[in-house]
């Protein structure tokens, strides 16, 4: 795919990371927010911070993009990466918490709805976008 | 009878040596992927068509001119202890820079073999060395080798047996110039007057060193016989200049014969350049440092969940049988208070222990621990901190014995005494479970969030202590940063659990030996007199902590706290191990009682785990402080400090949080 994809794809990302984030730390501070039960924030004041980190590597690599400069590509694939990582992050810990209800006994009550969080949702886009332009930064790196 | 051999194991920092050490002789040392993670010298054995060998595996050192402690240990094993041979570790990926140390060992007359190290990362970026090639170019044996996958070790020990049976060597030496030549000529006629001295090492290297101006070299040299001329000699010339200049032959022959010995194929840029354009970005790296770190803590906390869970629920089945089963009374006590409610409740945060273990190994491995600490010199340098404390503080989030150990590696006494000073601050895995049975009871919801902030808010009160200590106590300007960044790796599996399991078993031994003792110290005292209620008032754990309430009911703790305190000067983790034995809490787990506790609230539990952050690290913490300063004075600040600073901040913290969550 050309630059123009990554630029908008990237850009959609890095606003939606941004807002969100935003959100979530508005929430954490005045409490919930009405109206907006679909977006699952968590009114956790780090998580908004660590959304609105992924959204600032996404915009910084649009604005290098749009600027003509090779490197804002780098930026966008790095974001990617982020979004994955704090993805995988979310999604071992719903894992968990799930085992967790399971072994005290309230596995009836648990529910995956419950445990959702826009880090977990939005990595599913940045999944998208790694598998796309991200995997090449796994070439060329040996095991340790 | 086995032929014995010695050999020393040098080179830079971070080009494997103890990857290639622990594969000679199947030690389990740590390795790093950062430079500095070997600071004092480390033994080991190995075997070989009839040889033993001693491995010596020497701190990482750029050259033989030593300025930080880890290099003197260095420098001094190879020309004071003699081994017999010389396994220079080089980085092919790397290569000009690490042969700038070969020249220098060359002049040694030492017998000395180069394990080409990382040769398959070196062709996998399309730049194969000949080794062979450079080994004719050097006159010195070259071994291909891969430290990670044991290649190359037999040819590498082969090679060692060879240059040890083989007499005399001569000294490979780099022409210097004739300006250069000549004082050499002058120096090395002068220092042959100096009976003691030439019979020790080569009169040309002496030379040479002395004209690059080394502090080591001239303070052998004065006092001696030589020293009238050699003074005369170095005072007409300037040795920053003739440094350079020897330097920048050396650097010449080097480019000389690489060309001749590499393929090199320039890529534009590596997926590691790639990569740190944006981690090491001037205004998001720090973000995404503390954005990955709240990560880190986040799986801590939640992945160890249902782990925990299952550890306590063993553990209050095993209260509860002791509880039901066991006469006399005093011993069912003993087994049901002391031991398992004590070291119990300690064994449960077990899973949290390995977990940030394993991320921790993950981060090192990869090569992005060394990215923070390059990310983090900027504000510290600002701050008056050189960026080189960073790496000891990163161990620091381990343990604070190697972290303060790691800091020989800093050039510049008080640099060094700066961040010894500041490194208790750092969090240590020992306080995790105060954070996590805490943070747990009383925010379940943001539970890795809450140990997030503390140990952020560790790493702001160990960078503000070193700015005061900078413009009062200790004043001087920070020394320059030079970090070089080791490329990224994917961590395997096996390398990342064998880190996790070697820093998670000590947790382990210590549950078994220092917080039991601990906890059945405390079980005693809550215990007698006899006839009294188990960890009542009168008790003589309720005498003490009666005695010590005062000084931390104005932080909102009580006396059980206060005794528990106390005991985290052994270790931290008796903080929960005494908390378990004094709430007795049998067939009830600590939580709960916690929990139930009306002079517990959210507030106080937050200036608790504040406290426990910021005050005194613990006896082994304390022991190391007072080896690396040389100094009771310096031990015994620590400890004031660590007390006022945490004192204070508990209390701004708890009585902040209180007006806002109520409870204190």
């Amino acid at each position: 795919m050309s630059d123009t994809a990554k630029l908008v794809f990237g850009a959609v990302l890095g606003v939606l990371y941004l807002v969100i984030g935003l959100l979530q730390m508005v929430g954490a501070v005045v409490g919930p927010l009405p109206g907006l039960d679909a977006l699952s924030l968590t009114g956790n004041l780090f998580g908004g911070f660590v959304l609105l980190v992924v959204g600032a590597v996404f915009i910084a690599g649009v604005r290098k993009l749009a600027a003509g400069s090779g490197e804002g590509a780098i930026f966008v694939s790095v974001g990617f990466l982020l979004s994955v990582a704090f993805g995988l992050v979310e999604l071992l810990a719903l894992c968990a918490l799930g085992l967790d209800a399971y072994l005290v006994g309230e596995w009836a009550e648990w529910s995956v709805a419950d445990a959702v969080n826009p880090l977990l949702y939005l990595a599913v886009l940045g999944a998208v976008g790694f598998l796309a332009w991200g995997r090449t930064f796994l070439r060329g790196l040996t095991a340790a | 009878m086995k032929r014995e051999i010695r050999i020393a194991l040098t080179g830079n920092p971070n080009v494997g040596k103890t990857t290639l050490f622990n594969a000679l002789t199947g030690s389990r040392q740590h390795v790093g992927n950062w430079p500095g993670v070997t600071v004092e010298k480390k033994t080991g054995k190995a075997s070989r068509n009839g040889c033993e060998f001693e491995v010596v595996d020497l701190p990482g050192t750029y050259s033989l001119t030593a300025y930080s402690a880890d290099e003197v240990v260095a420098r001094d094993f190879i020309l004071d202890e003699k081994p017999d041979v010389v396994v220079q570790v080089v980085d092919a990926t790397n290569l000009e820079r690490n042969l700038y140390l070969t020249t220098q060992l060359a002049e040694l007359r030492t017998p000395i073999v180069v394990a080409l190290n990382m040769a398959d990362m070196a062709e996998a970026q399309g730049d194969p060395i000949d080794y062979r090639r450079l080994s004719a170019f050097l006159e010195i044996p070259v071994v291909r080798t891969v430290g990670t996958r044991g290649e190359g070790l037999q040819d590498l020990l082969d090679a060692a047996i060879r240059e040890a049976e083989t007499s005399p060597h001569h000294e490979h030496t780099i022409g210097y110039g004739n300006e250069v030549e000549t004082l050499i000529a002058t120096l090395v006629d002068a220092l042959r007057t100096d009976a003691d001295l030439s019979g020790r090492y080569p009169l040309r290297w002496l030379a040479v060193k002395l004209l690059e101006g080394d502090e080591n070299v001239l303070a052998m040299v004065r006092g001696g016989a030589a020293f009238p001329r050699v003074e005369g000699v170095l005072s007409s010339i300037d040795a920053d200049e003739y440094e350079a200049a020897m330097a920048d032959k050396r650097y010449e022959a080097i480019s000389a014969v690489l060309p001749q010995v590499r393929k090199a194929s320039f890529r534009e840029m590596s997926p590691s350049d790639m990569v740190d354009r944006v981690v090491t970005d001037r205004y998001l790296g720090i973000p995404i440092f503390l954005a990955l770190m709240w990560g880190a803590f986040e799986l801590t906390f939640t992945v160890a969940t249902p782990f925990m869970t299952a550890i306590d629920t063993v553990v209050a089945w095993l209260a509860e049988f002791v509880a039901g089963s066991i006469e006399p009374a005093w011993l069912a006590s003993l087994l049901g208070d002391g031991i398992i409610g004590g070291v119990g409740s300690v064994l449960i945060f077990l899973p949290n222990i390995f977990i940030l273990f394993l991320i921790l190994a993950i981060l090192e491995d990869s090569g992005y621990l060394a990215r923070a600490a390059f990310i983090m010199d900027r504000p510290l340098y600002a701050l008056g901190l050189p960026g080189k404390s960073f790496v000891p503080m990163l161990v620091g989030f381990g343990c604070n014995v190697p972290a303060i150990m790691a800091t020989r590696s800093i050039e510049g006494e008080k640099d060094r005494l700066l961040t010894i000073l500041v490194n208790p601050f750092m969090s240590c895995s020992a306080r995790l479970p105060v954070y996590i049975l805490f943070a747990g009871v009383f925010f379940p919801e943001q539970a890795g969030s809450v140990v997030f902030f503390l140990y952020v808010l560790g790493i702001a009160v160990a960078i503000a202590s070193a700015k005061l200590f900078r413009s009062t106590i200790l004043p001087g300007e920070a020394s320059p940063f030079v970090m070089e960044m080791p490329p990224y790796r994917i961590p395997t599996a096996k390398t990342a659990l064998l880190h996790m399991w070697s820093r998670g078993s000590m947790y382990i031994r210590k549950a078994g030996t220092i917080i039991l003792a601990g906890v059945l110290v405390v079980w005693v005292l809550a215990s007698f007199p006899f006839g009294v209620e188990y960890g009542g008032a009168e008790s003589f754990a309720g005498m003490i902590g009666h005695v010590l309430e005062p000084l931390v009911a104005p932080l909102g703790f009580d006396w059980k706290v206060a005794v528990a305190l106390i005991f985290g000067f052994i270790a931290k983790e008796i903080v929960v191990g005494s908390l378990g034995t004094l709430y007795g809490t049998g067939e009830e787990t600590l939580p709960t009682a916690l929990l139930a506790d009306p002079g517990l609230s959210a507030a106080t539990a937050l200036a608790l785990m504040v406290f426990v952050l910021l005050y005194t690290p613990c006896v082994a913490a304390l022991g190391v402080i007072r080896k690396e300063t040389g100094s009771w004075k310096w031990t015994g600040f620590s400890v004031a400090y660590g007390l006022v600073v945490a004192w204070i901040l508990a209390f701004v913290v708890g009585h902040g949080a209180g007006l806002f969550m109520g409870g204190m």
